[in-house]
């Protein structure tokens, strides 16, 4: 029969008694689990913070672009042209059956004045449906009307820097604002969202009706004009229908020839952000993959020691084989021994990979993210490498002839 | 029924050609409650034949009965619990667990027993009390004499009640008089508690205190004498 709270005992005696391998063996493995957990951290931060980056530009998008025309030979680069119009965002709306929401855009950056505050911001002349497209609700206020876009009214909406920056504690809800020197009436304050995936405040903008944009503040040459056209699919299974439906109607509305280039560019955004939060997931694996091969390298560290320490206690086998230990009582002893040395090295190291998380959190200000998962994960598997790594000393412990064990000097 | 018989036992070591001969058709029987001294040359087979007796070694052929029952075909799980329970080690350097309290070499035996822990301590205190040593239950092995240590030794093979208790040369690291202190000590279980004493020695003075003496030469009983002493 085996006792094993007493086999627990004889484990913990043998490893107190030589602290300074046990602590020395156990660094392998503290090293090995805080590497995991802190690596498996970094990288599950990074994907949340682009996770959350995501949602926070909305789902299902697609956006337009003008250009890449030829001139003379020469290949400008996307936007470089005035190619796409209000015309054009109406009729994806209206002919694309893939597409739910449409909103064009007419950009620029002005100084923004109210009172005696001033504040440089982006200015996005947009329709109603940019909300929808967004996903982005108002926090206060109301969205434009069919009538201020149609009359190209001086109304806007202020993301919440611009509040921030321009009101301090006023409620900015039917001021007067000033846009290169243009008074429009605030109708609304956008839902604060935070930075975008290429680190933009996205709160730092003012919407107008884009009407009002290209009549009031960003006029061109060519009427009805805009920089850019934001599209969101009715699903993510219909991006690749929307995106051929934009490209056919935009070539048939542009009198695109057979052979010749579009003058327009669709990329599809929702992509370029899985793409980029696939990457992390590789990363993150990649790092996880890193750190536990030095888990590895601890756990061949316990064997060693642990195959030392069965040729060491080679006398001290026999005796208890001599006083009745059967083969299980050895094995176990060894495996417990070994096991424990692993799970103390675990504990230490899950604590030092979280403190170790944290301080990377705070001195790179990267977002770390210990998921209990990564915690199970690293004390299953310090546990897993202490079996694994002490059996085959255990095994070769259990196996020692008494007589010639007694013998051992 | 005997408690220990042995029918033409032989051990031989083969050392690549040449083979040794250690034991050579030894027949023997012991009765429960003897005191037996086996002696003979250096080299001679005693220790061979103490490890057959204690089942740490198995014959090349011959029976080997104890308490009736022939130990040939056990594995080696089963020869480990009659050790357990059926037989008591006392070793030339005493063997005990270095770093370990003499309380608890005392209780080995019963932890693989799997006797709670309560038990143990009760058990291994009365036998600590036996060989004379109550008080010293913490002492560490390198805290002990050589004397003291043989009897923690002696302790440890009485704490499971084993009826059988094999001493191969136990006097063989102590000075005479702890010597004949270790020596008493055995008389004293044998006729206090019958435990069947089994040493081997080769001084005579130390023979003296067993009421049977088994003489050994190149692996051959050539002697097996009863002595008058009571
Ligand atoms: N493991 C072994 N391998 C080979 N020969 C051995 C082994 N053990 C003992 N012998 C031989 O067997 C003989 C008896 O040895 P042993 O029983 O130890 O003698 P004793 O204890 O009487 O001095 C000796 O010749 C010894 O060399
Ligand atoms: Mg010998």
């Amino acid at each position: 029969m085996i006792n094993i709270p007493a086999t627990i005992r004889i484990s913990l005696r043998a490893l107190r008694v030589n602290k300074m391998r046990s602590a020395l063996t156990m660094l392998g493995i503290i090293i090995g689990v805080s590497a995991v957990i802190t690596m498996l951290a970094v990288g599950t931060g990074a994907r949340q913070r682009i996770g959350e980056q995501m949602a926070s530009i909305g789902s299902n998008l697609l956006m337009v672009l003008p250009g890449s025309t030829t001139s003379g030979g020469v290949r400008m680069g996307a936007g470089t042209q005035p190619t796409l119009s209000t015309g054009d965002a109406d009729a994806i709306q209206k002919e694309c059956l893939s597409v739910m929401y449409v909103a064009p855009v007419l950009s620029g950056v002005a100084q923004v004045i109210y009172g005696n505050q001033n504040w440089s911001t982006g200015i996005t002349g947009t329709t109603t449906n940019m909300l929808y497209v967004r996903d982005w609700p108002l926090s206060a206020g109301r969205p434009f009307t069919d009538e201020e876009m149609r009359s190209a009214s001086k109304v806007c909406l202020l993301g919440q820097t611009v509040v921030d920056n321009l009101f301090g504690g006023i409620n900015p809800i039917g001021q007067i604002i000033r846009i290169k020197n243009v008074p429009f009436t605030v109708i609304g304050v956008l839902d604060a969202k935070g930075q975008d995936p290429g680190g933009h405040d996205q709160d730092d903008t003012v919407y107008v009706p884009v009407t009002t944009a290209q009549k009031k503040l960003f006029g061109t040459a060519f009427p009805g004009m805009v920089r850019i056209i934001m599209v969101k699919a009715k699903s993510a299974d219909d991006l690749a229908s929307a995106e051929k439906e934009i490209a056919e109607l935009l070539r048939q509305r542009h009198h695109t020839g057979q052979k010749q280039d579009d003058d327009f560019t669709v990329r599809n955004l929702t992509q370029m952000m899985q793409a980029a939060e696939q990457s992390t997931k590789v990363m993150t694996l990649l790092l996880g993959a890193i750190a536990s091969v030095s888990l590895l390298v601890g756990g061949i560290g316990i064997m060693n020691i642990m195959l030392v320490s069965v040729t060491e206690r080679t006398r001290e086998i026999g005796i208890r084989m001599a006083i009745g230990a059967k083969t299980w009582d050895i094995r176990l002893q060894f495996i417990i021994e070994a096991l424990t040395l692993s799970m103390i090295g675990g504990v230490v190291g899950i604590i030092i990979g979280i403190s170790s998380s944290e301080v990377v959190s705070l001195i790179f200000e990267w977002p770390t993210v210990i998921s209990p998962v990564s915690i199970i994960l690293s004390f299953g598997f310090s546990g897993f490498v202490g079996i694994f790594f002490g059996f085959y000393p255990a095994y070769k412990a259990s196996l020692l002839d008494p007589i010639e064990a007694l013998r051992y000097e | 029924m005997a408690l220990i018989e042995t029918q033409n036992i032989n051990k031989i070591y083969s050392l690549g050609d040449v083979e040794v001969n250690a034991l050579k058709d030894v027949s023997l029987t012991i009765e429960k409650g003897e005191f037996i001294a086996i002696m003979g040359p250096s080299g001679s087979g005693k220790s061979t034949f103490m490890n057959v007796l204690g089942c740490l070694d198995k014959p090349t052929s011959g029976i080997y009965l104890l308490e009736g029952i022939d130990v040939a075909h056990m594995n080696r799980d089963e020869l480990a619990a009659i050790r357990n329970k059926k037989l008591g080690f006392v070793f030339q350097g005493f063997n005990l667990l270095p770093r370990t309290s003499a309380m608890e070499n005392v209780e080995l035996p019963m932890l693989y027993d799997g006797l709670p822990a309560g038990e143990r301590k009760e058990k291994a205190m009365a036998a600590m009390a036996v060989v004379g040593l109550a008080g010293r239950e913490d002492h560490h092995p390198n805290q002990l004499s050589g004397g003291q240590q043989q009897r923690v030794a002696i302790a440890r093979a009485l704490v499971n009640n084993a009826p059988i208790i094999l001493a191969d040369e136990p006097t063989g690291n102590l000075d005479t008089k702890t010597s004949i202190e270790i020596m008493e000590l055995f008389v004293r279980l044998n006729e206090e508690s019958h435990i069947t004493i089994i040493l081997v020695t080769h001084e005579k003075d130390i023979a003296e205190f067993s009421r049977r003496r088994i003489f050994f030469r190149d692996g051959v009983v050539v002697s097996d004498e009863l002595s008058g002493k009571a």
